[in-house]
């Protein structure tokens, strides 16, 4: 007990750990609201972008201050700084993809390996003015956060929030149908750049406690799991910002556990959350998947049960089916046997299988369909003794009017080669209609 | 009983044009309110364009719309628009009665939440189109058809007079079809007036009042009998006309 009380408590003491959770939570609570509508919007790789543009936005306001006032390492102008460089960034993007024929993802790619490499050699030449850190720039320092960065995470985590709560509507319908949204006068256009905006805050925020690299990952990953989750927007940016906010805590304590570095840590937790999410997710997850894959019974299985109950013309036991239906799988026959009960095709009595109404119906339909491809078969000269494991075959094949081509090809025949009778065509056969 | 009734749609000289070559030249067609009108014409032929800015969504180079005698960009929300099924991102996270109520929020302004009135004026219109069961599907869950009819309530809670719409019948079976169909027809009995992006010449003549046949320019507006003309299409439509050749037997036997 006494050694989880270690674990837990004692990092809560320390004042660098409860800062870091403060601006850490605040942070990613907000990134992963907003996020949500970065990975919805496609826009993974500008968010990518603008936290490598921010650097040069960051020296130039250092420089500014530092030139002009003699202020050094001045917060608020440094944020400004970051916020123009990002804008600017965006709009050369646009430009450049605009104007010429380079699609959109590869002037992001120009656009901001530009931006950044502005910042890196202005950081080097003035480097005896401004104290920035490179490698702090890159790679964070969550366990390290000054009050000046405390304040202004809880800042931008509050303005952004209360703009994508107060606008949620406008941001949804312009993310989902950006033409409608502009026909009911919605300015599209505007709320583009105020997303913009909102993601250049979020990541400005974020640079100064994960870094640069991982900053992209707190903004998606997060929103990316809750989208394996929900089916609606708003429980979607709530979960998101649930996944970000335990992303830190977590990553926090692994970081004191292992004393591995901080950004590092709370961006591996994050992506561990995310890949138990891939398999567990209750209807997108893999292990559903897998699940819905290993209930489905093949189509086949089910039409050769129930032709054979058809021929056998009694109850029949399971031994005769097993001889007579093939499976890919030992379990497939069992399987489909308990779907057909579900589904009211087949009966079961001490004596063996029977068809219902409803089974005998769809069983003729697939012996019309085996007598009819037989039929076919014969007439374009297939050997007699290949014709029934041919047809066997091809009797799955009954979609889009198949069978009644054949029928009409071959003239409507009663008997097919061997002399049997051919079942007439059932009406109302459209079982299919409405299935998703 | 009225002497003078403004056309829904008035469409005067417009012009539309990317670049150099011109999507739409000089189309001038007004249309009468109460009426089911399909928009016909070949690929590329400027039919999305045509719609888009009727939505007011393109600029015209010249030209200017009328909705209902008002100006396009005056008379914002006053038109609703079905999309094209694949202009829709069907992994969304969003519910079938969220789409619907999507068709309210122009009315509702952005410092107040959805009304109660709002919720039942969506689910009305779900009801017009028979999907109050899917209520609480996500989108993506639908087949093809019920996706098409969801859109359809959308439009319809908008509460808009004149619907768009971008090939509703694409990639739907003829069960789906007839369905959408009749929906269309009761939304214009109900006093709407529909515009409809269609590529089906073979069934254009029964499912319209009127046609719209677009190339660019105008060929022809009117009465299917009046614009499905053999000599019409094949200017229209130029070597692809061979297929149509049973259709027009058909119309002559009529």
């Amino acid at each position: 007990m006494s050694f989880l009380m270690q674990a837990f408590w004692a990092p809560l003491t320390e004042t660098y750990f409860q800062k870091a959770l403060i601006g850490g939570c605040a942070v990613a609570l907000v990134s992963g609201v907003v996020g949500c509508l970065v990975v919805l919007r496609r826009m993974a790789f500008l968010g990518d972008a603008l936290s490598h543009a921010m650097i040069a936005g960051v020296a130039g306001g250092y420089l500014a201050m530092k030139l002009l006032f003699g202020i050094e390492a001045h917060a608020p102008s440094m944020l400004l700084g970051s916020l123009l460089a990002a804008v600017l960034t965006v709009a050369l993007i646009g430009l450049v993809s605009r104007v010429s024929r380079i699609k959109e993802d590869t002037a992001i790619g120009i656009m901001y390996t530009g931006v950044f490499a502005l910042g890196v050699v202005v950081v080097s030449i003035f480097r005896q003015y401004i104290h920035i850190d490179l490698m702090h720039f890159i790679m964070g320092d969550i366990l390290g956060v000054a009050d000046s960065d405390l304040w202004a995470s809880v800042l931008v985590c509050a303005t952004v929030l209360s703009v994508l709560v107060l606008f949620f509507r406008h941001f949804q319908l312009a993310t989902f149908d950006p033409v409608m949204a502009a026909s009911t006068g919605l300015p599209v256009l505007l709320l583009d750049y105020a997303l913009t905006s909102c993601v250049s805050l979020v990541v400005v925020s974020a640079v100064s406690m994960v870094g640069v690299i991982l900053v992209v990952g707190l903004l998606i990953t997060p929103a990316a799991t809750a989208y394996l989750l929900s089916d609606r927007l708003d429980r979607m940016m709530g979960l998101a910002a649930v996944f970000g906010v335990t992303s830190v805590i977590g990553g926090l304590y692994l970081c004191v556990w292992l004393d591995s570095a901080g950004g590092g840590a709370v961006m591996l937790f994050c992506t561990l959350q995310f890949l138990v999410v891939l398999v567990v997710a209750p209807r997108y997850g893999l292990l559903a998947r897998w699940l819905r894959m290993r209930r489905l019974v093949p189509q086949q299985v089910v039409e050769d049960v129930l032709i054979t109950v058809l021929r056998q013309q009694r109850d029949t036991a399971l031994p005769v089916l097993h001889q007579y239906v093939q499976v890919k799988q030992p379990g497939d026959l069992h399987k489909a046997l308990r779907q057909m009960e579900q589904d009211g095709l087949i009966s079961v009595s001490a004596q063996g299988y029977r068809l219902t109404e409803a089974g005998d119906k769809e069983a003729r339909q697939v012996l019309r369909a085996h007598r009819l491809w037989e039929s076919y078969l014969a007439s374009i000269g297939t050997p007699r003794e290949a014709l029934h494991p041919t047809a066997h075959r091809l009797e799955h094949i009954r979609g889009d009017g198949t069978v009644d081509y054949l029928d009409e090809k071959l003239g409507q025949p009663k008997l097919d080669p061997h002399g049997q009778k051919i079942p007439p065509r059932q009406k109302n056969n459209n079982h299919h209609e409405n299935e998703p | 009983m009225e002497t003078k009734k403004v056309p829904a749609i008035e469409v005067r000289h417009l012009t539309v044009s990317y670049g150099a070559r011109p999507a739409l030249l000089d189309v001038s067609v007004a249309i009468e309110q109460d009426q089911l009108v399909g928009v016909i014409g070949p690929n590329g032929s400027g039919k999305s364009t045509f719609i888009k800015a009727i939505l007011g969504f393109v600029k015209p180079d010249v030209g200017e719309i009328l909705i209902g005698g008002e100006d396009v960009q005056k008379a914002k929300g006053q038109v609703a628009y079905v999309p094209q099924r694949g202009a829709v991102d069907w992994d969304f996270p969003i519910t079938v009665q969220e789409v619907a109520l999507m068709g309210r929020y122009q009315r509702t302004p952005w410092y107040r939440n959805v009304s109660p009135e709002d919720r039942e004026a969506a689910m009305e219109a779900l009801g017009m189109v028979r999907m109050t069961d899917f209520a609480n599907r996500q989108i993506g869950q639908l087949s093809g058809g019920q996706q098409q009819r969801v859109f359809l309530a959308r439009a319809l809670a908008q509460g808009a007079d004149i619907l768009l719409l971008d090939e509703p019948f694409a990639g739907v079976d003829a069960a789906t079809e007839r369905a959408i169909l009749e929906v269309l027809e009761r939304a214009k009995s109900a006093g709407k007036t529909l515009v409809v992006v269609h590529h089906d010449l073979t069934t254009a003549a029964e499912y319209f009042d009127n046609l719209i046949l677009l190339k660019q320019r105008l060929y022809a507006y009117g009465p299917p009998s009046a614009v499905l003309h053999e000599e019409l299409l094949s200017q229209v439509y130029e070597g692809r006309l061979r297929v149509f050749a049973n259709l027009m037997a058909k119309e002559g036997a009529r």
